[in-house]
């Protein structure tokens, strides 16, 4: 089994010390969900890092760039996001996790490249203004897929722009 | 529900289906079941030979290696599927959408099913973005049996 | 450590990451992914300009250019991708095209299945360690003084008697007792030649038998075959500088090796089948009734397609042979088909996997049967071959060629077992 080697910083973002060694049984039943932050949120990584520490439950928290991690078991983890998200429910965005944080597997430290996953919350990451927007704004609309024009109105409309 | 979507690991599309009560199959879950497996030490994930040998349940043994193995993270999750949002053009999608021909695999295997189907295509703009929002968030509602404008 | 930058797709999720790992372990080495942030990837893979639906193979090619441009660090680059993938395929070449025209890191390729075992990568780990860390000894292009080289292969001891650049002796052996072999190998390759053992400035050994019989003669180089394979074989056929294919149809087993300016960068090996090996080619002179080195000639004058071969199989192909003579087939045709079912049989065991470049080294015993490598031609659509004068003996020339680099130095191999 892989340990880690270097405990005195999370090399994957190089906030806050490792902690205890990564230990796969000790996965055993747990999840690990991130909480997102969006470009306009009301909230900082520290304050939402803090917020769930004085939440008192038995999971384990991490700072990272974009807000926290959080491992522990299903109904405490949940507990705690919905609690995060409450405090600005259209900024706050949670993604789950399949590794464990840290995981000298997926640890960028280790292999050099960064893991898949953090590309993709980089990707995302540049819409989330306008999600926010529209989750403040909400509404329904057509589902339907626009049809195509008839052949008619096409003929119309070029002959329309051709006499221009 | 369990709404299977597409990109199988986006982040949005799995946080949008969440605050409106229902599960979003994400690919995340299988890989979580995986990496935690504490009998299989094979670094990153888990997957050993028999990933690619579960895979033949979704493709062919023509098929490379590396699109049966993702068709046994991703097959689950298309059996489990009660309905389903799609993303075509997502400009990223690294790891285990890496793979076009997955891509193509588990979207066509997601439309075959006789499930509610949303199918949209990554925003370009900044109106796109928010409609794109407003359609995941009425496809959901319709799927509550809400339909109710605003 | 030697760091080994990997540039792949699907090698997580055909389950063989691991076995990577542990390959590159067993030589020294450690797998490291080269860093590049999200907007790289697009820049460098638009720069690039090869069209990838597939966002993995995108990241395979920033992660390149991230290497060419010296954001990166490697001493040395894997490149694989899954087998049968065809969009990868074309990355994978392009992607090693890319690497070698621009740095001078050793790069290695494979194209892997589910099955693909630390083993299978064994070879292709060692040479590109070696590669890196002989990076000097593997730059010599021409031989000095008086240097001996052996190849000790499964079936056969080669043994190469170099001077000034000159091949001046050889030996041929059957294997049996690997050190007795050897000796009469050198002893045929020092008869007529003047010189005595006492004489020779350096030993340099290769093939399964390289550390028995290097320890015994106190070898200054002991190298896996593939590199001193690829380097003998550009030496012979003068085509030390740019893109070559090694193709040796062995008795038993059969090799292709694609080099780069005399360094090889891909490598498959088969022969489970005597039918795609010499072995068959030995039978059929046997019924045909004339010496193995008559067939080549032979199989030149006739034509292929007048004798009736269905089968590839060594049993049933050569009773299909018997038959077409027993119907009157003429001997050169017969001889003709059966150079013809060799060389389609390892196409499409072999050189179908890897990426053939002109031109192409015809090397080992089989080199020698005109017709055969008439055949090879011919299947591969006329590409250039060229079969150098002592074909055979490629290993030898090349271990005694790389050998004469160290004879002044204080390098010794056989202290290193």
């Amino acid at each position: 089994m892989s340990k880690k080697e270097n405990n005195d910083f999370d090399q994957e973002f190089c906030h806050i010390p490792k902690g205890d060694e990564y230990v796969v049984s000790d996965q055993v039943g747990k999840i690990t969900r991130m909480v997102v932050l969006g470009p306009t949120c009301s909230v900082s990584s520290k304050e939402m890092f803090n917020f769930i520490h004085l939440l008192e439950l038995p999971i384990n928290v991490r700072l990272t760039c974009y807000g926290v991690n959080l491992n522990g078991y299903p109904e405490d983890v949940n507990e705690a996001i919905e609690k995060a998200r409450a405090l600005d429910p259209n900024h706050i965005f949670i993604k789950i996790r399949g590794f464990p944080p840290g995981d000298p597997r997926r640890c960028r430290a280790r292999r050099g490249g960064a893991r898949e996953g953090f590309h993709q919350v980089e990707a995302e990451y540049k819409l989330l203004n306008d999600v926010s927007y529209a989750l403040e704004h909400p509404k329904h609309v057509s589902l339907e897929k626009p049809k195509k024009i008839p052949v008619e109105e096409f003929e119309d409309i070029v002959n329309e722009v051709n006499s221009k | 529900m369990q709404v299977a979507i597409f990109p199988p690991n986006s982040m949005i599309l799995a946080d949008m289906i969440q605050r409106k009560g229902h599960t979003p199959l994400v690919v995340q879950h299988q890989m979580k079941n995986k990496v935690t497996s504490a009998e299989i030490d094979a670094p990153p994930f888990n997957i050993t030979e028999e990933g690619p040998i579960e895979g033949l349940k979704y493709a062919a043994i023509e098929v490379p290696s590396g699109v049966r193995g993702r068709m046994s993270l991703f097959g689950p999750l298309i059996e489990a599927a009660e309905a389903a949002i799609i993303m075509e053009n997502a400009p990223y999608g690294f790891g285990c959408v890496g793979c076009h021909r997955s891509s193509e695999l588990t979207v066509f295997s997601l439309r075959r099913k006789d499930i509610p189907i949303l199918e949209l295509e990554y925003p370009t703009s900044r109106d796109e973005t928010i409609e794109m929002v407003y359609k995941i968030n009425t496809f959901l509602d319709k799927l509550n049996g809400d339909e109710d404008d605003d | 450590m030697i760091k080994i930058a990997q540039l792949s797709c699907g090698t997580e999720y055909s389950g063989i990451q691991k076995e990577i790992n542990k390959a590159a372990e067993t030589f020294g080495a450690e797998m490291v992914l080269p860093d590049v942030n999200l907007d790289e990837i697009d820049e460098a893979y638009e720069k690039f300009g090869l069209g990838c639906a597939s966002s993995s193979l995108k990241l395979m090619i920033a992660r390149a250019m991230s290497l060419v441009e010296g954001k990166n660090e490697a001493d040395a680059v894997f490149i694989c991708t899954c087998f049968r993938c065809a969009e990868a395929a074309i990355a994978r070449n392009e992607v090693r095209r890319l690497i070698q025209n621009n740095t001078d890191l050793p790069v290695v390729t494979y194209s892997f299945t589910e099955k693909t075992k630390a083993s299978e990568l064994y070879i292709r780990m060692e040479a590109l360690t070696t590669v890196v860390a002989r990076k000097s000894i593997l730059a010599r292009e021409k031989q000095e003084g008086l240097t001996l080289g052996i190849d000790s292969g499964s079936t056969t001891t080669k043994v190469a008697l170099m001077e000034n650049n000159e091949v001046i002796g050889t030996g041929w052996v059957p294997t049996g007792d690997i050190l007795g072999c050897a000796r009469d190998g050198i002893n045929q390759a020092l008869e007529g030649t003047g010189y005595k053992y006492e004489d020779i400035e350096a030993v340099g050994t290769t093939g399964y038998g390289r550390i028995t019989i290097g320890k015994e003669l106190h070898a200054k180089l002991i190298q896996e075959e593939l590199s001193v394979n690829s380097k003998g074989a550009v030496f012979l056929a003068d085509a030390q500088k740019g893109e070559a294919t090694v193709l040796d149809i062995g008795g038993m087993d059969n090799k292709v090796i694609t080099v780069n300016n005399g360094i090889p960068d891909n490598f498959t090996m088969g022969g489970i089948c005597a039918g795609a090996s010499g072995r068959f080619l030995d039978m059929t002179s046997g019924r045909l009734g004339c010496d193995i080195t008559e067939l080549g000639p032979l199989a030149r004058q006739g034509n292929y397609k007048n004798a009736t071969l269905n089968s590839y199989c060594i049993v049933f192909g050569i009773q299909d042979l018997v038959t077409s003579l027993a119907g009157g087939a003429k001997r050169s045709d017969v001889a003709s088909a059966a150079c013809y079912s060799v060389a389609e049989q390892v196409y499409e065991q072999q050189l179908q996997e890897i990426d053939v470049r002109e031109p192409l080294i015809q090397v080992g015993g089989t080199s020698l049967i005109g017709g055969l490598v008439d055949a090879v031609q011919d299947i591969l659509g006329g590409i250039d071959i060229i079969v150098p004068e002592y074909s055979q003996f490629i290993g030898a020339v090349g271990a005694a060629l790389l050998v004469s680099g160290l004879k002044d130095t204080d390098v010794d191999d056989s202290l290193k077992f």
